[in-house]
């Protein structure tokens, strides 16, 4: 191991001790609901920046795997409830309303709580396997890309609020009971719930850094800068995008249940274009290029707006704010806050990196120039 | 028969609008590659202004497109030169830049006028309905069809007929070796962001007394507008209409044997298809690599 690798173990190590050891400070229920609710978002952050920052596939449709795994979760939730509502066969309350008679079939496997845990992460992760043997397999790249995530999570968003009768339609899946595994009850206001989030962003952050240090992390990084002379070096493009792709979907919908969990509720705004975008953000903010960065800037810039929006005087200016913050960002810090902090930490302490900082081509080298897919 | 007609009159209404609303964009993103996400804003920015310049000033909304198209067109040059100048070399990050323009613009809009819904008369020469073809017709959407055909027709002499467009097709092939031949590329973009600017203004504009005005309904256009461009293909203005009246019909097609939703989605669908097979547009003339 590099003596940078370590650093950024130990790095990574304290900052995830720091969440962990967050309620032992605060022993206020709300707030450590609304910290955990930063933490999720801060785990679909390092999922982004697993293909944006690391693999250079801007997935503006990351929403699709987060609201994929959070209704799973929903799924499963709700047919754990106790029924106010319902019908005699123990329907969820918003079926009896639409008329709707019997279970429908791909909400009977939901009754097992151990299943609706798996679907929540495999739907989004065959989901992406799908849709990126699609897109990847063509040989389309870059801004196309984007336009065909960013359709596609609408498409899904449409039919979410399109079928009332199975999905709660606009209302989405709410009254959710509390997930409890192994005689363990997570509570969305109590400390169980923030620790199972902690340890799932600890497991998320490492895992995630296993793969970029790993050969096939590097090649994803490769595959980012200079796609061709990895083909022509002979390995499978379509293939190691199509694994990141999925992996960071699997990430996404892990997430997503986690979000449901802290909000007691699934709604068709979390596959919405504004939080698909936001994640670009944060990790734009954050520094895509940097797991721990991405994951930072998600829970600082909700952090901020949560506080911001809680003061009078901010209320209506926030969004303001961060548009404005966001553009100053682009254009002055490509890399993030992550970069420059990286750029600072070497000026300070000359050879403390390997260098790999540094030798990154330039952007003009790594643009994309409007490519024709296919044709090239 | 009556319903044939009457369907193909309702898809060239939305099709006119969305030709309105993708111009501009096809104008941006085929010379400048800058994928514009603030698109929707400039068009919101249209409609406020419409309502503005009708409820504060009292000009009517046909006497004031000029203005509209001046003042909108006025912002996206600003926006040209403070940010996205910068990125050109950056494709992605003009996504981000002007996604970040565009909320602010949102933003902006809902602290000096309000989020409420705003509403916009229709002009009262135009209010009735002409009987064309045998099919009743609104004249204001007569209207808005005549003028997006006009516009598109001023767009293509603009481009393809005088020195302001040869050089901005110049720049589009080759922007280094056009900056050799002393074009100054950087005025032709600043004037191509600001007339796309304009052109989202004016459809705005004209959209204002058919919907309802509110800071978001920018985001719903955006969204459409970029389908129609990369369907049509990236440099092609006729390929910008056929794909315009292409979804047109599509969508009054598809809304009348399903419902909206399904009809939008349908769409989308066939248009994520489209661009894994034929990333260049349907009807991209010759590909430039």
């Amino acid at each position: 191991m590099s003596r940078r690798t370590v650093l950024q173990i130990v790095a990574y190590g304290i900052v995830c001790l720091a969440i962990l050891l967050v309620p032992t400070f605060y022993d206020d229920a709300f707030v450590l609901n609304k910290y955990s609710r930063y933490l999720v978002l801060g785990i679909l952050a390092i999922a982004l920046s697993l293909s944006w920052g690391y693999t250079g596939i801007l997935n503006l449709g990351q929403a699709t795997s987060f609201g994929l795994g959070s209704y799973c979760m929903a799924m499963g939730l709700k047919l754990r409830t106790v029924p106010v509502h319902t019908g005699s066969s123990g329907l969820p309350d918003f079926m009896v309303w639409n008329n709707v008679a019997t279970l429908p079939w791909f909400w009977e496997p939901f009754h097992s709580m151990s299943f609706a845990i798996f679907a929540g992460i495999a739907v989004p992760v065959i989901f992406a396997i799908l849709l990126g043997w699609f897109i990847f397999g063509g040989r389309v790249t870059g801004v196309y890309v984007a336009i065909i995530t960013l359709a596609v999570l609408v498409v899904v968003n449409l039919l979410i609020i399109d079928q009332q009768r199975f999905t709660g339609g606009f209302n989405g899946i709410t009254d959710l009971a509390q997930l409890e595994i192994f005689g363990l009850q997570f509570d969305a206001y109590g400390s169980s719930s923030y620790y199972l989030i902690a340890v799932s962003l600890t497991f998320s952050l490492f895992f995630a850094l296993a793969i970029t240090k790993s050969k096939t992390g590097l090649i994803l990084q490769a595959i980012r800068d200079q796609e061709n002379r990895v083909r022509y070096f002979g390995y499978d493009v379509a293939n190691f995008k199509i694994f990141s792709f999925a992996v960071s979907a699997g990430i996404a919908g892990l997430a997503g249940m986690l979000y449901t969990i802290v909000m007691e509720f699934a709604s068709p705004t979390f596959l919405g274009v504004p939080l698909s975008l936001s994640i670009v953000i944060w990790c734009a903010v954050g520094g895509r290029q940097s797991l721990l960065g991405a994951m930072l800037g998600a829970i600082v810039v909700t952090g901020m707006q949560g506080a911001l929006s809680e003061s009078e005087i901010f209320l209506d200016t926030w969004t303001l704010i961060m548009g404005f913050l966001f553009v100053v960002v682009v254009l002055f810090l490509p890399k993030g806050i992550a970069g420059a902090a990286e750029l600072l930490f070497e000026r300070i302490r000359p050879g403390t990196g390997t260098g790999s900082a540094r030798t990154e081509p330039s952007p003009s080298h790594n643009a994309i120039r409007r490519e024709t897919g296919p044709a090239e | 028969m009556d319903i044939v007609t009457a369907q193909i009159v309702t898809g060239l209404s939305i099709a006119s609008i969305l030709l309105l609303v993708a111009l501009g964009l096809a104008i941006i993103y085929g010379t400048t590659g800058v994928i514009n996400m603030a698109h929707g804003e400039f068009v919101m920015l249209g409609a406020y202004s419409a309502w503005f310049l009708q409820t504060y000033v009292g000009i009517g909304l046909i006497e004031s497109l000029v203005v509209i198209f001046a003042m909108v067109a006025a912002l996206g040059w600003v926006a040209e030169r403070i940010v996205i100048r910068h990125l050109y070399r950056r494709p992605l990050d003009t996504i981000l830049a002007t996604w970040g323009i565009g909320i602010m613009a949102q933003q902006a809009i809902r602290l000096s006028v309000g989020g409420e819904l705003r509403y916009v008369e229709m002009p009262p020469v135009m209010g009735g309905s002409i009987i064309l073809l045998g099919i009743e017709m609104s004249a204001f959407r007569l209207f808005i069809l005549v003028l997006a055909i006009a516009l598109f027709a001023f767009t293509w002499y603009l481009m393809y007929r005088t020195t302001i467009g040869m050089k901005l097709r110049a720049i589009t092939q080759n922007r280094e070796i056009a900056s050799c031949f002393g074009i100054n590329s950087g005025r032709i973009y600043s004037l191509t962001f600001a007339y796309g600017a304009g052109l989202a203004g004016l459809a705005g504009a004209l959209v204002s007394p058919l919907k309802s005005v509110s800071p978001e309904m920018g985001t719903t256009y955006v969204v459409d507008a970029f389908m129609i461009v990369v369907l049509g293909g990236v440099e092609s203005l006729i390929g910008t209409m056929a794909s315009s009246a292409i979804l047109g019909q599509l969508y009054g097609f598809l809304a009348f044997y399903s419902n909206d939703t399904i009809a939008k989605a349908l769409v989308l669908m066939a248009i994520v298809v489209v661009i894994r097979y034929r990333p260049q547009g349907l009807f991209a003339a010759k590909v430039r690599v």
